[in-house]
């Protein structure tokens, strides 16, 4: 069995003739926190998508604990229950009250018997600062408490790892700060994490590993000390000066 | 005019009032259980219609699921474009005649009839209902692990059913009115009283006067059990914040997991599909 909990290995992405990813290749070990950043349109949300098996990657495979999922032979959904994930427009079910959102997969999915899956769904609504809101319904609620709350619903899961899709991208400005902050304790927590984001404090300050994307393939890597002061790459740096 | 008018109706209902209100409590049970039993099969029409394919799913079953959706679309064509009086000759002479066996009853066939038809057109509702929940709550359901039937009953059904809560209440009052054509199998429904007491006493007029009245009731009344309910489903406006005896309630009890459990001790329920 292998150290690492993701491997991604040669993996690529088509949409019809459109290639989108080519020869993705990297890892995930426990504890991670990898910040994906790059431009629009580079593939970072195809990648994070693949991983979850929300789009089929077309080569190359994805192992988990060693285990490739992308075959038809695994539980998907087993899987993707241990590797949460959260959206730039949050998603929550607009049907259930904000507890409901958070207890409903762990009793349906994991099985989890109702009073501990409220136990547990309190508790993490209470790490992410929601815990008084539980009666709210997701349209009561502002686009950074929905955030906090599908983050609260991934977490209540408990995943190995929690992919993150520019979680505060559609955020008004002054809800930034509250969404990044919860993210910031899951890290100092050791969550593992990866993380699509255009915060590039966040990246240099939280995360153990940068990675930047370009055309659908990774330009560059590596710690954010060096990614992000120190490009080896041009395009790197040509996109960091943008927001620098 | 208007006096003559009511004395006969007066005199139909002193002697056929028990025979009218059987009629309309035949025609709203009918009405009413072909509707509920139709919008589920609509429901069901809906979830069998969206289970996701994809290319890495094994051929069998995109040959099944592909089959699937030809009957389906088949059952909704055939059942919206035919009319519902033939597709009750039809079924009522049918099955005995290629099967050998005929209904005990005759409200066996008239449920059977009135909800598969009005399956067919709620199928095409759910379609549309389903198509009208934002696909980023399927992914959402789908991230957390939850499946195609568990994200279907629990997510977007509830919400695609009270999209189209108007639609259900159209299929409603038309069923209510519409069930007057399954006389021609022998029901006896409140039209078909009408008829029966007409064709005896020659009233056609003061009969019809209180048929039209009383099908005006009737789907006046349905139309305002649908406003209510509508209303009901819409819920609260507004949400109280959790007070302190639920907040204590839940505090501290959980204890975090120390760390994941390993992959090993879950590969039991991980691999292999169920
Ligand atoms: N479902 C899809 N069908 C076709 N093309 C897509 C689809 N999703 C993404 N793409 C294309 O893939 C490319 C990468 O998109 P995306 O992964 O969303 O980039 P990013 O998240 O980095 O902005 C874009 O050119 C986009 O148009
Ligand atoms: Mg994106």
């Amino acid at each position: 069995m292998s150290e690492h909990i993701l491997e991604v290995r040669h993996l690529s992405k088509s949409f019809g003739s459109h290639q989108v990813l080519t020869d993705i290749d990297f890892n995930v070990s426990k504890g991670d926190v990898t910040c994906i950043i790059g431009a629009s349109g580079s593939g970072k949300s195809t990648l994070l998508r693949c991983i979850n098996l929300l789009e089929t990657p077309t080569g190359g495979e994805i192992l988990y604990h060693g285990q490739d999922v992308t075959g038809s032979r695994i539980d998907q959904c087993a899987y993707r229950a241990k590797v949460g994930m959260v959206f730039q427009s949050f998603n929550l079910f607009s049907n259930m009250t904000v507890l409901k959102n958070c207890v409903y997969g762990q009793v349906k999915v994991a099985k989890t018997d109702k009073a501990a899956a409220r136990e547990k769904a309190m508790y993490y609504l209470g790490k992410v600062g929601m815990q008084e809101y539980i009666n709210a319904k997701p349209d009561q609620l502002s686009g950074g408490q929905k955030q906090r709350v599908a983050i609260a619903r991934a977490l209540a899961m408990e995943p190995e790892i929690l992919l993150f899709d520019e979680p505060t991208s559609a955020l008004d400005p002054e809800m930034v700060g509250e969404v990044l902050d919860v993210m910031r304790n899951l890290a100092r927590d050791g969550m593992t994490m990866l993380v699509v984001t255009h915060e590039m404090a966040f990246a240099r300050d939280v995360s153990t590993r940068v990675v930047y994307m370009a055309d659908g393939v990774i330009a560059e890597e590596g710690p954010p000390s060096q990614v992000m002061t120190d490009p080896v790459n041009p395009r790197t740096r040509e996109f960091l000066a943008r927001f620098l | 005019m208007l006096e003559k008018l009511f004395t006969d109706i007066a005199g139909i209902w002193n002697k056929y009032g028990m025979v009218y209100l059987d009629g309309i409590k035949n025609t709203v049970i009918l009405a009413t259980t072909a509707t509920v039993i139709g919008c589920v099969i609509g429901l069901i029409c809906g979830i069998l219609n969206t289970i996701p394919v994809s290319s890495r799913d094994p051929l069998p079953k995109r040959i099944f699921l592909k089959i699937v959706r030809i009957i389906l679309r088949v059952y909704v064509e055939v059942f919206r474009g035919t009319p519902m009086i033939l597709q009750a000759v039809f079924i009522y002479y049918g099955i005995p005649y290629f099967f050998g066996v005929s209904f005990d009853s005759i409200w066996t066939v008239s449920i059977v009839v009135v909800s598969i038809n009005t399956g067919a057109y709620m199928a095409e509702s759910v379609r549309g209902g389903i198509m009208s929940i934002d696909i980023g709550q399927t992914e959402g359901a789908k991230a957390i692990g939850m499946n195609h039937w568990q994200t279907m009953t629990g997510v977007i059904l509830p919400q695609a059913f009270r999209n189209i809560l108007p639609q259900i209440g159209n299929n409603y009052i038309i069923n209510i009115k519409d069930t007057s054509v399954m006389f021609i199998i022998g029901f006896s429904d409140f039209f078909a009283v009408h008829k029966m007491v007409s064709g005896a006493i020659f009233t056609y007029f003061p009969s019809a006067f209180m048929e039209m009245f009383g099908y005006l009731v009737l789907t006046l009344v349905a139309s305002g059990l649908l406003r209510l309910l509508e209303k009901h489903m819409k819920g609260d406006k507004n949400y109280e914040l959790a007070s302190g005896d639920q907040l204590v309630m839940a505090a501290g009890t959980y204890k975090v997991p120390s760390s994941a459990e390993p992959f090993e001790e879950r590969s039991r329920e991980f691999g292999g599909k169920r």
